[in-house]
């Protein structure tokens, strides 16, 4: 019983990760229906900027753990945020009225742009970020080792998510990227300016995205130029798992995948972890097409 | 139709050109100059780099220059198969490489068709000088030697209870078998697993492997892995030891994992550069870091180095570049050539013969300290 609580912790700080790249590819496909493959490596992007933030300004010494840990995040934030609306501009705009593979084909390329750029750029060796970034704490929790680190994290994720579901659901831009979302054309005819609802979204879905790769950073210390497309898969599955399209599906798919991967490495076996995760996949959509929480059914023609 | 045969006359000459340009004697190098393992193939090229300066400073070989080109195998079976049929179609006469035994497997049969001569320098696996390909050698030892000198290392920790990492690649596989049969009645194996490579979050595993409670846990991975196993492991509070294949045989290990968290791991491994004792590997240590401004980190560059020099005399001996005479030579009259990794001697199968493992640890500092 220890064994499983303690595979469920491990499994919900992965997912809170999932969770919060899996964001990045939902938003922009619920407003474009297009699979943003150069998310993971906005992720990947948002590691190394906060490396080199956090070293080049040393802010947990001016601002001491806490706060500097939350100021190197915002930064990190805002500069992948513009990397993600620089990229909407280059890759996806001139495609907008091209065939969907054409912009499929642009983010791919456009993903294997941005990883050697990080690699030309960083180089090829692993980048770690300083050990004692946060008091390395290990709560004892009836029998339980949670690091402190990882209770942060997976806090520092649902914060996040939670404001961004508000965001959505109770503003009035967020209101304007759900009609967006819905019906592109109708909702130009109410006045809602589409171009920048969809600069908006490359812009949080990417800070989102580098967010979490400072987290990464930060908790698992090493990073490299490559991990972008680990997580991005695991995060893409994600999504889908909880309903392409739908914020709440991406976060509780994300949680859900991290959770079955640990406990299918567990109980079954590890080297089959992936195997029974894509098999849970494939026995979800089988019974819900759409994924768990997707609700927009087969477009009408 | 006449459009057609202007473009297949394009072609032609396109892929011809290259070949014609030949002038002087081509030698490939196939690394991981991305991917994952990227400091390693990187490394390799900057030592061929060095020592190829250093053969054409001294008139080259037999009256011309030795050119090294190099192809990227990204660490990934299918990219290196690409990149071993893009070296072939350039007219190379040998290739050094590659790192990882998975990669190397892939494109053994291509380099054989093609009649050019393959020394792998970090390919290990049992497996691969066991098809009687002639003209595959590697100037790595392999791992039935290195999973005897591991269990020996077990053994001498006084462990009962022993778990299995791997990871499941060619090299990693093929070690924790050879450990697994060779730990038959000496100790007890609680866990044989292997995990997915690239991934960060290990936590899942370690949980698991805890369950099992070993004494010692034998992971014959990657450095990347072993890295954050030994990180989150510590993380844990868990004490056990760990001890690593030769792929952990790396100062990257100790970047990622941290030198609390590494302190104590023991690994095999052919000696580090520091420790190669003879005064060639000295000379050509400083000659390195003179270019290059620090010192080689793996030994796997060191020995595509020793494969570099070892076809510059075998060419030279033979006077030819004809891959039958050299891999002839290679095979029976080639002994004890002064490498800077030791004496290098192959058998009939192309395996470097003599070289065994050491057994090295890592101290409170970080550093790979060798076990006597």
């Amino acid at each position: 019983m220890e064994q499983f609580f303690q595979q469920l912790t491990n499994g919900l700080a992965v997912g809170g990760i999932y969770a919060l790249i899996a964001l990045g590819y939902t938003m922009v496909y619920g407003v474009l229906k297009l699979i943003n493959f150069a998310h993971g490596d906005l992720f990947t992007i948002g590691a190394y900027l906060g490396l080199t933030l956090l070293t080049s300004l040393s802010l947990t010494d001016r601002l001491g753990p806490f706060w500097g840990v939350v100021a190197l995040a915002a930064m990190a934030m805002g500069l992948v945020a513009l990397v993600g609306a620089l990229l909407e501009r280059v890759a996806y705009r001139p495609l907008r009225e091209s065939p969907r593979l054409s912009a499929v084909v642009s983010a791919l390329g456009a993903s294997i742009f941005l990883s050697n750029a990080v690699m030309l750029i960083y180089g090829a060796r692993f980048h770690v970020y300083p050990q004692d970034l946060l008091p390395k704490i290990t709560l004892d929790l009836f029998g339980l080792q949670l690091p402190l680190v990882r209770v942060l994290i997976l806090a520092a994720s649902l914060v996040m998510m939670t404001a961004l579901y508000l965001f959505i659901q109770k503003t009035r831009i967020g209101t304007a990227i759900r009609a967006a979302a819905i019906d592109q054309g109708a909702a130009r005819l109410m006045g809602i300016d589409v171009d920048r609802v969809i600069l908006l979204v490359f812009l949080i879905g990417p800070a989102l995205g580098g967010v979490a790769g400072v987290m990464v950073g930060i908790y698992y210390g090493q990073i490299n130029f490559t991990m972008g497309w680990t997580y991005g898969l695991k995060a893409f599955t994600a999504a889908i798992l909880g309903g392409i399209g739908n914020i709440p599906g991406a976060m509780v798919g994300g949680l859900l995948l991290g959770v079955i991967e640990a406990m299918g490495a567990a109980y079954i076996s590890i080297a089959w972890k992936d195997a029974i995760a894509f098999c849970i996949l494939i026995a979800i959509l089988i019974v819900r097409p759409t994924g768990l929480l997707g609700e927009r059914v087969a477009e009408k023609v | 139709m006449k459009r057609t045969l202007w473009g297949a006359l394009a072609l032609s000459l396109l892929l011809a050109g290259p070949v014609m340009a030949a002038d002087g004697i081509k030698i490939g190098l196939m690394g991981p100059m991305t991917g994952s393992w990227a400091s390693e193939g990187q490394e390799m090229k900057q030592v061929l780099d060095l020592l190829a300066k250093a053969v054409n400073d001294q008139g080259g070989l037999l009256g011309k220059p030795v050119v090294v080109v190099s192809e990227d195998d990204g660490g990934d079976p299918r990219t290196a198969a690409l990149a071993a049929q893009r070296l072939a179609t350039q007219g190379v006469v040998a290739v050094v490489g590659t790192y990882g035994s998975a990669v190397s497997e892939a494109t053994q049969n291509i380099y054989n068709e093609a009649k050019i001569i393959q020394i792998a320098n970090g390919s290990t696996a049992i497996r691969l000088s066991e098809k009687g390909l002639k003209y595959f050698f590697r100037t790595c030892p392999r791992d039935d030697e290195q999973g005897r000198v591991a269990v020996q290392a077990i053994e001498k920790m006084g462990a009962k209870k022993v778990a299995i990492l791997h990871d499941n690649t060619t090299y990693a596989k093929g070690l924790a078998d050879e450990a697994k049969s060779l730990l038959a009645g000496k100790a007890e194996v609680v866990f044989f697993e292997a995990l997915t490579p690239k991934e960060q979050d290990y936590t899942a595993i370690l949980t698991k492997l805890k369950a099992a409670a070993p004494e010692v846990v034998f992971f014959t991975g990657y450095y990347p892995e072993g890295g954050l196993l030994l990180r989150q492991k510590m993380e844990m509070n868990w004490p056990v030891p760990f001890i690593g294949g030769d792929a952990t045989n790396n100062p990257d290990l100790v970047k990622i994992a941290g030198n609390k968290a590494c302190a104590g791991f023991r690994f095999l491994s052919a000696p580090l550069p520091k420790d190669l004792p003879s005064e060639g590997a000295k000379s050509f240590l400083s000659q390195f870091q003179t270019q290059y401004g620090s010192q080689p980190s793996s030994i796997y560059a060191v020995l595509a180095g020793d494969g570099f020099r070892v076809l510059c005399e075998a060419i030279k001996a033979v006077g030819s570049t004809d891959p039958d005479k050299v891999a002839a030579y290679l095979h029976k009259d080639f002994k004890n050539f002064p490498g800077l990794t030791g004496a290098i001697s192959f058998n009939e199968k192309g395996d470097r013969v003599g070289e065994v493992y050491r057994v090295y640890q890592v101290d409170a500092a970080g550093n790979f300290i060798l076990q006597p």
